[in-house]
């Protein structure tokens, strides 16, 4: 196994089993904590899966603005601890549960052999240009302007929305 | 420059259209001026095409008017007929149509609201159209839109007092016995088209006079087909039984429908169909035979009513089945001619009865009437001409065309001698029961209560009239007929209407006359019968005081009973038709409609709501259920396609 | 190191970034632990995106995940707003108690 294989396979479970983690937490900000631990595991892989510059937004802006967004909110309201289930219908847990494992099992049986017929390209780059910010820089203003003007309309949106959403009502 | 001939009934139509659109708004005199005029106004029209055939000019005249219905090999045109038959059917139908329309001018001026005065004059006038169509009509399925506008306005004017149920019943009744009769006809039509590709007289007629041995196997069941329809139009046994309910009417419908017009019009239509039938002698024993009956059976029944209308009625159902018993002998001009005097004298009587009626203040029971002679003369002396007419007394006019069908029968092969003797003694029981009425109505006491004997009057001149027009032809018209014995060219009616029974080819035998003597030796025997008849009637009631016949009914009350309820007839039909039908009916409501068709209905229904309160569980307001059947989803649509791959 | 990640192993790695994403969506009931379950399935919907760019050897996969982290950003504000106004509304997070469409 080549170094780059077992830094990936490292990073790789480093993210898995931080998000387990924060599935199974009880305490919220924990479970924060947790995926920006995974969320750094996951800027190692894209790394090593040749897009260092994704990797760079991931850590500052999931991990770096949303994620402490969410603390934010969550020291705001000062939420509590997750209380036990005490309605006593367990369809939800079961069948979710049971549908979650029949998924992943899909997923692993599609997964596991794929990759053996990927089509080369007929201009392939070179490995080490793959991930290059002024390449992409170049494609995201040319090809892609559209979406990215669209993308920051978007952003405007959401930004008026969260604000009129989170307004105190008026007392009249 | 000849009037058209579609422009005949088209008269009466406009004169329908005007008065029972414009009636009710227009007033009585309005009404009475559209209607009366439009009546008299069709009888010159026709008169005027009349007139060649007084000049010995009896060619047949056919007027095509426009193609109706082609489709296929079936090509109908609305063409109209003008030779001999509808000729002699014209003349009377508009002149007694005229002189009924005057009379229920007074007869109905003070019986009804302006709006039902315009009612009854509309559908006189449409009554006249259908009529006229029937009469004038050059195919089948022409003629058989006027055989059922007769028989709409039978039903509209039978049940004209529509608010009393008995009169609405009778119509209905009419209706519904007339359509039992036309589903024969339909049937004979279909059977007509079906062998001979065609449904216009002249073709139809041609064919089989040319080619009988070709077609004459079918022809036993087609015209006994049409014969259904002249039974049930014509009152014949056993649909005789809308006929004395149907007395319900007014009396001029009376009259004009149920005497003179409509009732003829299933003779008329055999008589046009001879050459069909002549082929068909199986058929045309069981229309003598049928005839022959029905003519016995309403006799007797009519011996035992006491009910003015209905005792003529009765009669009228007897003197059909003469015209009937005459066309299945083979003398169907001989039947035509008691068409004729029939139309007039039982057209008086009826008048006459509706004069009695007004006098009595509605009240027709004649054991309730009694010396009306004085009080009514002129009523009195057409009613009698008219009985004199109807029992055969000569020289009256029922007598020529009574005798002429008697010796016609008498002379045909088979069961002629036979239905012969029971004409015979048909004509003395009509002679009887008709000359009873008499006695009972104008002879002896008055029988009947204070506020009507004061009430007593002739009629007004509106209604008189007709009378004495219709009292003179009952006189008259019998002289056209005028039997061989009194010379050689002394019958017109017979020469004039031979022309309808064409030649069939190899077929027709040669017809040697009767000797004379047995021609005088037949009408001294029948007018004997005629006379007894009458004077046994005179006896019984008018010297006697109806002790003698009440005695008789006495001593034996079961069969007296039987007679007098008309023989249960109608019971048995209610048993036999009525009952059962109405038990489907009913079944078909509560059983099928109700219970299974509104039950497939309301189960879908309620199964719809079962779901529904079933499914609605779905609904938990939980985000988190949704997102897990969101997922379920996915999965299955995952399953779907890594599957299909 | 370069390029020497086969795809079928990033592809691994994402679907059980995805199961556990989908697992803690369903199974929990507070509504900020959902929300950042969502944030997971999404990473790991992009990590697969950027395996297929190394191994097709293009560079949309990398473009896509910019405009996915971007959405992602603005989704999150508009999400915890919402939970902020339904928090002061109904003063709890469990999901479990806010059901008024219930039939």
């Amino acid at each position: 196994m080549t170094a780059g294989r077992a830094i990936f396979d490292l990073a790789a479970a480093v993210a898995i089993v931080f998000s387990g983690l924060m599935v199974v937490g009880r305490n919220p900000v924990r479970s924060v904590l947790s995926l920006v631990v995974a969320f750094f595991g996951l800027a190692t892989c894209f790394v090593l899966l040749l897009a260092p510059f994704i990797a760079a937004l991931q850590v500052i802006v999931y991990a770096g603005a949303i994620l402490v967004l969410f603390l934010f909110v969550l020291m705001l309201l000062n939420v509590g601890q997750e209380q036990p289930d005490r309605t006593g219908r367990p369809i939800q847990t079961v069948l979710g549960s049971a549908a979650v494992l029949v998924f992943a099992g899909l997923l692993l049986g599609m997964f596991r052999g794929s990759g053996a017929h990927v089509p080369t390209p007929a201009d392939p780059i070179s490995p080490s240009a793959l991930g290059d910010p002024a390449a992409l820089a170049r494609l995201l203003y040319s090809d892609y302007l559209l979406h990215f003007e669209a993308v920051s309309v978007l952003l405007l949106a959401a930004l008026v929305g969260a604000f009129v959403l989170a307004r105190p009502e008026k007392v009249s | 420059m000849t009037l058209p001939l579609w422009v005949l009934p088209v008269i009466p139509l406009v004169g329908f259209a005007i008065n029972g659109l414009l009636g009710t708004r227009l007033g009585k005199s309005f009404v009475t001026a559209v209607g009366c005029g439009a009546a008299g106004l069709v009888t010159l029209a026709a008169y005027s095409r009349l007139i060649p055939f007084t000049s010995g000019d009896h060619s047949t005249v056919i007027e095509p008017a426009v193609s109706w219905i082609a489709v296929g090999n079936l090509s109908i045109d609305l063409s109209f007929r003008l030779d001999p038959l509808s000729a002699l059917m014209l003349s009377f139908v508009t002149f007694v149509a005229f002189l009924i329309h005057i009379y229920a001018i007074g007869y109905m001026h003070h019986e009804s609201t302006d709006a039902g005065y315009a009612r009854f004059f509309a559908y006189l006038n449409l009554f006249l159209f259908a009529m006229l169509t029937l009469v004038l009509a050059e195919s089948f399925p022409l003629m058989f839109v006027g055989w059922e506008g007769v028989g709409l306005c039978s039903y509209l004017l039978v049940g004209y007092y529509f608010d009393r149920e008995y009169a609405a019943a009778a119509g209905r009744k009419a209706f519904v016995v007339n359509r039992i009769g036309d589903y024969g006809f339909l049937l004979g039509m279909f059977g007509i088209f079906a062998t001979f590709g065609s449904l216009n007289y002249s073709e139809v007629f041609k064919k089989a006079a040319q080619q009988p041995a070709q077609f004459s196997p079918a022809l036993a069941a087609i015209c006994l087909c049409l014969f259904m329809g002249a039974m049930g139009k014509s009152a014949q046994v056993p649909l005789h039984v809308w006929l004395p309910d149907a007395m319900a009417g007014p009396t001029p419908v009376s009259a004009l429908i149920h005497a003179a017009t409509m009732v003829t019009a299933g003779v008329y239509m055999v008589t046009r169909c001879n050459v069909l039938f002549r082929l068909a002698p199986e058929v045309m024993l069981f229309v003598a035979v049928i005839g022959c009956f029905t003519a016995l059976f309403a006799g007797t029944i009519a011996v035992a009513q006491n009910d003015l209308k209905k005792i003529l009625a009765y009669s009228t159902i007897s003197q059909l089945g003469y015209m009937f018993l005459a066309c299945g002998v083979g003398a169907f001009t001989v039947g035509m001619f008691h068409v004729m005097t029939h139309a007039c004298f039982k057209g008086c009587l009826f008048l006459g009865a509706g004069s009695v009626m007004h006098a009595m203040s509605d009240d027709l029971d004649i054991r309730h009437m009694g010396g009306l002679k004085a009080k009514m003369p002129i009523t009195y002396w057409t009613f009698l001409a008219a009985t004199l007419a109807i029992s055969g007394i000569p020289p009256f006019a029922g007598f020529f065309s009574k005798d002429a069908i008697l010796a016609s029968s008498f002379e045909a092969p088979g069961l002629g001698r036979l239905l012969w003797f029971v004409g015979l003694f048909t004509a003395g029981l009509t002679a009887f029961y008709m000359f009873r009425i008499v006695s009972l109505t104008f002879f002896g006491q008055f029988r009947g209560t204070k506020e009507q004997a004061h009430h007593v009057h002739e009629a007004p001149a509106s209604m008189t009239m007709p009378l004495v027009v219709l009292g003179l032809l009952s006189l008259v018209a019998g002289w056209m007929g005028l039997p061989a014995v009194f010379g050689e060219h002394a019958n017109v009616i017979e020469p004039f209407l031979a022309p309808i029974i064409s030649p069939i080819a190899g077929h027709d035998a040669a017809h040697e006359a009767l000797p004379h003597a047995t021609e005088w030796l037949l009408m001294a025997v029948s007018v004997a019968v005629a006379a007894s008849g009458l004077y046994l009637a005179y006896q019984w009631y008018a010297k006697q005081g109806g002790r003698a016949p009440a005695r008789l009914a006495a001593s034996f009350p079961g069969a007296f009973a039987l007679v007098a309820d008309k023989f249960r007839i109608d019971e048995l039909y209610d048993v036999l038709f009525v009952r059962p039908y109405a038990w489907l009916a009913r079944t078909l409501w509560k059983v099928v409609d109700v219970l299974v068709i509104d039950g497939i209905l309301n189960a879908s229904a309620f199964l719809v709501e079962l779901v529904g309160d079933f499914l609605r569980f779905l609904q938990t307001g939980n985000v988190r259920n949704y997102a897990l059947t969101f997922f379920l989803g996915l999965i299955a649509l995952l399953l779907f396609v890594v599957g299909a791959s | 190191m370069i390029g020497s990640i086969p795809l079928s192993d990033a592809l691994l790695v994402s679907g059980a970034l995805f199961s556990i994403g989908i697992a803690g969506a369903l199974l929990r009931r507070n509504a900020i632990q959902i929300f950042l379950s969502i944030e997971l399935m999404m990473n790991a919907a992009n990590l697969a995106l950027i395996g297929y760019g190394a191994a097709l050897g293009t560079r949309e996969g990398q473009i896509i995940v910019f405009f996915v982290i971007a959405i992602a950003a603005a989704e999150a504000a508009v999400g915890l707003a919402i939970f902020v106004a339904l928090f002061r509304h109904s003063e709890t997070i469990d999901v479990n108690k806010i059901n008024l469409l219930k039939w």
